[in-house]
């Protein structure tokens, strides 16, 4: 059983949150593209949180479109922070090294707090 | 005097996909299936389903070229101490190797330098503790071997 991807983009204190849901493969790459450029052009530009708490599988091409989203936010010179990741793809996020320049955040509430301090 | 002979390898499945983009999934759900009573940890399991769906995915895409008509065969075996997945394509249009595949190297990606693609063979590199790669006759085919319960050669122990 698979679920289609969705993304909704939101207004947090200090930045925008990106809340993925279902699975980032190569079907996500259209709406999750859009998402980062309404991401990225949201004002005043904050940090971005990567909210993956509904998120049930990534593949290698959900690993290439989040590095797409990093390379356009760290271009704008912005901090991301990641939540929601389960210990496989923590690992993933290790071992892609994605964790050297996004703050993985074991929960919501910490990665909203991050984004707060970071974008305020 | 008695050898005792080395049992051989058992097969748990066997079953093909045809090349569409998403069987990697149904790939997936048969092995996790096939190997759920092999004492594989839940970290392996999840790594092994990574594996072997980025590996299917391989097939599909590059192996058989999206060919819906070509079928990606799935073979799960237990061999001593080892679970063994082979996934064969038809190499109709020009496999992926490891050996040929460039090391994804995120700085230069960041930078531009690199395709943000290029993950998927790394990953499943660092997803077992070993792939082997051949070609037999026309076909190519990739073997994922895992050992349960140990994670000495997996990414696991490498970080």
């Amino acid at each position: 059983m698979t679920t289609p991807f969705d993304v909704a983009v939101v207004a947090i204190p200090g930045g925008v949150a990106l809340e993925l849901a279902g699975e980032v493969d190569g079907a996500a790459t259209e709406p999750l593209l859009a998402a980062a450029e309404q991401a990225a052009a949201s004002s005043p530009p904050g940090a971005v949180l990567l909210d993956f708490t509904n998120v049930s599988y990534i593949n290698s091409t959900g690993i290439a479109l989040i590095v797409s989203v990093l390379a356009r936010a760290r271009a704008q010179r912005r901090v991301v922070v990641a939540a929601g990741l389960s210990e496989h793809y923590r690992q993933i996020f290790d071992i892609t090294r994605l964790s050297d320049f996004i703050e993985v955040c074991t929960d919501r509430d910490g990665a909203a707090r991050r984004v707060a301090d970071a974008g305020g | 005097m008695s050898r005792r002979r080395q049992p051989g390898p058992r097969r748990l499945a066997a079953f093909t996909v045809a090349s569409t983009v998403g069987n990697e999934r149904v790939a997936l759900a048969r092995v996790a299936a096939a190997v759920s009573a092999c004492g594989l940890s839940p970290a392996q399991l999840e790594r092994l389903k990574t594996a072997v769906a980025e590996t299917t995915m391989n097939a599909i895409e590059h192996g058989n070229g999206g060919d819906p008509s070509l079928p990606v065969a799935v073979v799960v075996d237990q061999d001593g101490d080892g679970l063994v997945v082979t996934v064969t394509d038809e190499a109709r249009h020009g496999s992926t190797t490891a050996a040929a595949a460039e090391v994804p190297d995120l700085d230069a990606k960041l930078a531009g330098l690199q395709s943000p693609r290029g993950w998927g063979l790394f990953l499943i590199r660092q997803m077992v503790d070993r792939v082997e790669e051949a070609t037999e006759g026309t076909r190519h085919v990739v073997r994922l071997i895992v050992h349960p319960g140990d994670g000495t050669g997996t990414a696991e122990a490498r970080l």
